[in-house]
């Protein structure tokens, strides 16, 4: 289609507007390797020392970047498995079963799912800490799984709706029951449902700051996002090179899933969380 | 039938636990905690008895006897460990050890009978009146400065001092350091000019940047659909990059890309300027940075979903439109700008919701600042109630900013139902039983 337009101008209009983006991509790749000269901003040295947060012993007060990284493994991946499997089960049972109080339930899920819930951070950090839940992991991970839910269930129903009532139906003809029917007929139907879920939270979690930032700051609980920023803001260690090494340690995993998944991911942000 | 609805009540039942705890809960707490005065200082637990010197500074005020200050203040003499440590340390060890052998838990209601009883001392004869009445002091009992687990003890030792019961009143409720109830929280909402401003930036924010938003992303997906796909699906991961990325790191990128030492004030050093942080410079500059920061995530938002919408448009009606001899412009404004109606309400209404209540960025980026020229209203209810320098975090207050937007969330989420096809949504499964 309109061939007889040149697609050149628009190129060029779209990459002097990227080119914000770009120049701070490319930096953020090349101030890793590199040492600019002094004063300036242009690399003039190969080098690898903004990288010895890998390998230092961290000194007493600061946080190990493995504990730290572990942590966020922890977090990102078992708010992910909650949220899937949770929301794998009760997106069936609002699809597809006929429950007293579906309608509430289901109005309720939409009303949630619209709700901004950063709205509930000061509540949340004060029920934790009558809970006993302040300052740990799995208070966090409960937090954020609790929240993430709605959106996860809302999904999960989706893929649920798109399969066909004959695959069911045709399962209980049969005699099985509906529990094997749901696990060996229709989970493997909604398979990209789950797989895009698991990708999405996952992520998710693993760039989620404001949560950490409240509901666990002290260091042992530490996950990168936090440990970033209170680097950044710590006045002592001023070394943009060092944040961005830091940085870019940090979206390694987000940079090759969004690699691997990109399809699956463009279709569930299509819905999106963030503003 | 029972067996099935068991089924589906032991499937659904976690979603809801989870969703009850740490969802619907904070949403009536947050209502709950507005109407107290709760703060780093009152604790989130109740609290004790205390009477310091402020606690009397405030009983002051309440029409008392004039005697119960100083009954507070003097509760009797009481030989105890405390005293006799001060009594070693400050004359000789030897004199502490003869008035513990003698007299060590023995209490004395006034201080004559004490002075009276270390005339009586033997080996450490205390010779001067004036020593007898300064050792005498050291032993002085006060129900100051004591905590009180609970009322009842409370009271039962302000009886022991013989205090009335009026002033017993004054005296508990002033000197509780718990939490209590209180409206006051509406009050100063309303009352204090800062609100307004932060009301108002909160409008700046949301307007502007969704603007940004909108505008952008429809620049970006119309733009993108008529680029061979390869070009397109580049520019589209440039502008979806921002989205994906962890906040810190973006706004650490930004950060390096407007601050004294980066990118824009090397490049204007070559046009002759000083360098200067163009972020944090005046509140203008942190406003356009913030727009931007949000913008360049948002207009992402818009991007797929307006693509998608494009995408779905009958490729004859848009042959059609070229054969009639429209050009491009005529293209974009007749045919795709209407189509796209629907997906630009919902992409409106969704981050106006989204934009009011969140913060991330522009804590990560200029928390508030310069001055607090950039502190949106959920940035004041975090700064309130969970972080300042201050150091007295005022929960209660914090709520109450929050229970606005939570307010507004309820409200919003409602029309949000109303605008789904809800009864689409109910239709009845068709296995039944």
């Amino acid at each position: 289609m309109n061939n007889y337009y040149r697609s050149w101008p628009i190129t060029l209009l779209l990459t002097l507007i990227s080119l914000p983006l770009l120049i701070m991509f490319i930096f953020q790749i090349i101030d890793n390797f590199t040492n600019p000269a002094p004063g300036g901003i242009w690399p003039s040295s190969f080098t690898l020392e903004h990288w010895r947060f890998l390998w230092e012993t961290p000194k007493t007060g600061e946080s190990y970047i493995w504990t730290v990284t572990f942590n966020t493994f922890i977090f990102a991946s078992t708010t992910s498995i909650m949220v899937t499997s949770l929301s794998m089960t009760s997106g069936y049972v609002l699809s597809r079963l006929d429950i007293p109080g579906r309608k509430i339930f289901l109005a309720g899920l939409i009303m949630l799912h619209a709700f901004p819930t950063i709205s509930l951070i000061v509540a949340i950090f004060l029920t934790l800490q009558i809970m006993g839940l302040y300052n740990t992991l799995l208070g966090v991970i409960l937090v954020k799984s609790a929240l993430e839910l709605p959106f996860g269930v809302w999904i999960m129903k989706g893929f649920y709706d798109t399969v066909p009532w004959e695959i069911e139906m045709a399962g209980i003809q049969d005699g099985a029951s509906r529990f094997t029917v749901w696990r060996k007929l229709i989970l493997p139907q909604v398979q990209p449902g789950i797989a895009a879920l698991l990708i999405f939270s996952f992520l998710s979690g693993w760039s989620e700051f404001v949560l950490p930032l409240v509901l666990a700051p002290s260091s042992d609980v530490q996950v990168l996002s936090t440990y970033l920023s209170a680097l950044i803001l710590d006045d002592n260690k001023f070394d943009f090179n060092l944040f961005k090494s830091v940085g870019t340690f940090y979206a390694i995993p987000v940079i090759i899933i969004y690699i691997v998944f990109q399809k699956k991911l463009m279709n569930i942000y299509g819905g999106g969380t963030k503003g | 039938m029972n067996r099935i609805n068991w089924f589906g009540f032991i499937f659904i039942s976690p979603v809801l636990i989870m969703v009850l705890l740490f969802f619907l809960t904070p949403v009536v707490m947050t209502a709950f905690f507005s109407f107290t005065n709760m703060s780093t200082s009152t604790g989130i637990k109740g609290g004790e008895y205390l009477i310091n010197q402020e606690t009397i500074k405030e009983i002051k005020k309440y029409n008392i006897q004039k005697d119960t200050i100083e009954k507070l203040e003097n509760a009797g003499y009481s030989i105890n460990e405390e005293g006799l440590k001060i009594i070693s340390e400050k004359y000789k060890e030897s004199l502490s050890n003869e008035i513990k052998s003698l007299y060590f838990g023995d209490k004395f209601s006034n201080r004559k009978d004490l002075e009276r009883a270390l005339k009586k001392l033997k080996k450490n004869k205390i010779k001067k009146t004036r020593d007898r009445k300064e050792i005498a002091e050291i032993f002085k009992e006060s129900i100051i400065n004591e905590r009180f687990v609970s009322k009842s003890i409370f009271e039962e030792n302000l009886i022991k001092l013989e205090i009335n019961q009026n002033d017993r009143e004054v005296i508990i409720k002033e000197s509780y350091t718990g939490w209590s109830w209180t409206n006051n929280n509406f009050k100063l909402i309303y009352n204090l000019p800062s609100s307004y401003k932060f009301a108002f930036y909160t409008l700046i924010y949301v307007s502007f940047t969704l603007t940004f938003n909108v505008v952008f992303g429809l620049f970006l997906a119309i733009s993108t659909f008529y680029l061979p796909s390869k070009t397109a699906s580049t520019f589209r991961t440039i502008w979806f990059l921002p989205r994906i990325l962890p906040p810190v790191l973006y706004v650490l990128m930004w950060k390096w890309f407007t601050w004294d030492t980066g990118f824009i004030s090397q490049m204007s050093t070559y046009f002759g300027a000083s360098p200067k942080n163009w972020m944090m410079d005046s509140p203008i500059h942190a406003w356009t940075v913030i727009v931007l920061i949000n913008g360049f995530v948002g207009a992402s938002f818009g991007m797929i979903l307006f693509s998608s919408a494009i995408k779905a448009i009958p490729s004859s009606m848009l042959y059609a439109s070229e054969v009639d001899g429209a050009n491009r412009w005529q293209q974009i404004w007749n045919i795709i700008i209407p189509q796209l109606r629907w997906p630009i309400m919902f992409t409106t209404a969704y981050q106006t919701l989204s934009l009011l209540t969140s913060f991330e960025y522009i804590l990560l980026a200029t928390n508030g600042g310069p001055g607090r020229s950039t502190e949106v209203w959920a940035l004041a209810a975090y700064h309130t109630a969970l972080q300042n320098y201050a150091g007295n975090l005022q929960y209660g207050l914090g709520a109450t900013y929050a229970l606005v937007l939570v307010i507004i969330g309820i409200i919003a989420s409602l029309f949000y139902l109303k605008f789904f096809n809800f009864k689409d949504l109910v239709t009845k499964p068709r296995i039944e039983g």
